[in-house]
């Protein structure tokens, strides 16, 4: 894959040792930024950038006023937060997407990426399939039963619904872990205001 | 017909209205319940879930309207000797900051702060559903009344996808989900829209002062009006 089609992942962690570790692990599928402070991490964050590894525990801005800027900022991305306790739901209710606990082993590293990006992956779906039931609905409206049969438009969409519902079931194996379901919903709340 | 095992379990959601298509409903079902205010959308959820409580299965109360104590005293009264550890509610009626308590009865019961606040319901029902879980129900009934109110704090779009979340939630969870929804307060589209993140519907409809119901989807044909 070329540079233009990896998503991107920021790494925010003020251990460059650490740091360099995750970038190891994640140079061969992403395209990787460091930043070694919130205040870096701020520059380097952009509409580009599609997951964020955020250190909670860091001198000057502290990962949770980076994920409150970030989300000021109204930027489309994920964010883990790296930390050295195990939380619980509550890291959901601040606002984070993941957490990741130190240390942090290769394979979980990967799957919390492409958890995440798996995420953004639904929310483009569920999107696309309301704006097509929307324009199903407004067809059935305006247009008769006989008239539905041989309308393309109509087909088009009722095929594309029908594949967007497997596509659906099968992104985040339909919802299956708690912290999907709360975080799918936390989502719909952010874009709703 | 080859006899089904226990792993093929479905549930029998035909106890207060019966329809042959629901008394052998797939586990993962969400069924919208469309009709009039006052017209018993609410209640008939209820007894759909008390037929399940009856049989030790769980059960989870959404309710955006009434309270979560006032919907267990009248759900004590439809279930003889009920086993409250394995009954949720999550009350959406928005009294303040979100909290959880267990009744002294031994319900669990999750406050959001609005019916609008997603997040919060996300994390009453599944706090709900690992209670129940926890305290042995394999298999369970949800119930949400009603998504009239949630439309009235945020957005068909938000709405419909909410819908198709906890729809898929309550699949994986291999639960039957019943959600009502008051056809008068909305136009048209809303409800067709609405509809399509549901696998079936009940619609029910007042026909010269007698009550009426008839389904949609599940199995196929629409069935007929029929008394109720």
């Amino acid at each position: 894959m070329s540079d233009a089609d990896r998503p991107v992942v920021l790494i925010v962690e003020d251990e460059p040792d650490v740091a360099e570790t995750y970038r190891l692990w994640l140079d061969a599928d992403y395209v990787v930024r460091m930043a070694h402070s919130g205040d870096e991490g701020l520059d380097e964050l952009d509409e580009s950038v599609d997951v964020v590894l955020l250190d909670r525990m860091m001198p000057g801005l502290s990962g949770d006023e980076v994920l409150d800027r970030i989300r000021d900022r109204g930027l489309d991305c994920r964010v883990a937060m790296v930390t050295a306790v195990e939380p619980d739901f509550d890291i959901l209710e601040m606002g984070f997407d993941a957490y990741l606990c130190k240390p942090i082993k290769s394979d979980q590293l990967h799957e919390t990426v492409e958890n995440l990006l798996g995420r953004s992956e639904y929310d483009d779906l569920l999107q696309e399939y309301y704006s097509l039931v929307e324009k199903q609905a407004t067809l059935e409206a305006a247009k008769s039963n006989a008239e539905l049969t041989d309308n393309e438009e109509y087909v088009a969409v009722q095929e594309r619904i029908e594949e967007l519902q497997g596509d659906l079931s099968e992104t985040l194996n339909g919802i299956d872990s708690d912290e999907d379901f709360i975080a799918t919903l936390r989502e719909l709340n952010d874009l709703d205001e | 017909m080859t006899s089904m095992s226990d792993s093929s379990m479905s549930y029998d959601l035909s106890g207060p209205l019966e329809f042959d298509a629901l008394a052998d409903v797939r586990p993962g079902s969400n069924i919208l319940v469309s009709g009039p205010a006052m017209s018993g959308k609410a209640g008939l959820c209820t007894a759909m879930l008390a037929d399940g409580s009856r049989s030790g299965e769980g059960a989870v109360i959404m309710t955006t309207g009434d309270r979560a104590d006032e919907i267990l005293d009248d759900y004590r009264t439809r279930v003889e000797d009920l086993d409250e550890s394995r009954v949720a509610v999550v009350d959406c009626r928005g009294d303040g900051s979100r909290s959880d308590e267990r009744t002294a009865e031994g319900a669990y019961v999750y406050h959001v702060t609005s019916p609008g606040d997603l997040t919060g319901v996300g994390i009453g029902i599944t706090k709900g559903l690992e209670t129940l879980a926890n305290n042995g129900a394999e298999e369970g009934r949800f119930a949400l009344d009603s998504l009239s109110t949630m439309l009235t704090y945020t957005d068909r779009k938000t709405v419909f996808k909410l819908c198709h979340v906890l729809s898929s939630r309550l699949d994986s969870a291999g639960y039957v989900g019943l959600f009502t929804i008051d056809s008068e307060a909305h136009d048209d589209q809303t409800i067709q829209v609405i509809k399509q993140a549901f696998d079936g519907m009940i619609e029910i409809r007042d026909n010269d002062g007698a009550r009426e119901a008839r389904l949609l989807g599940l199995a196929g044909q629409p069935t007929d009006w029929r008394e109720c």
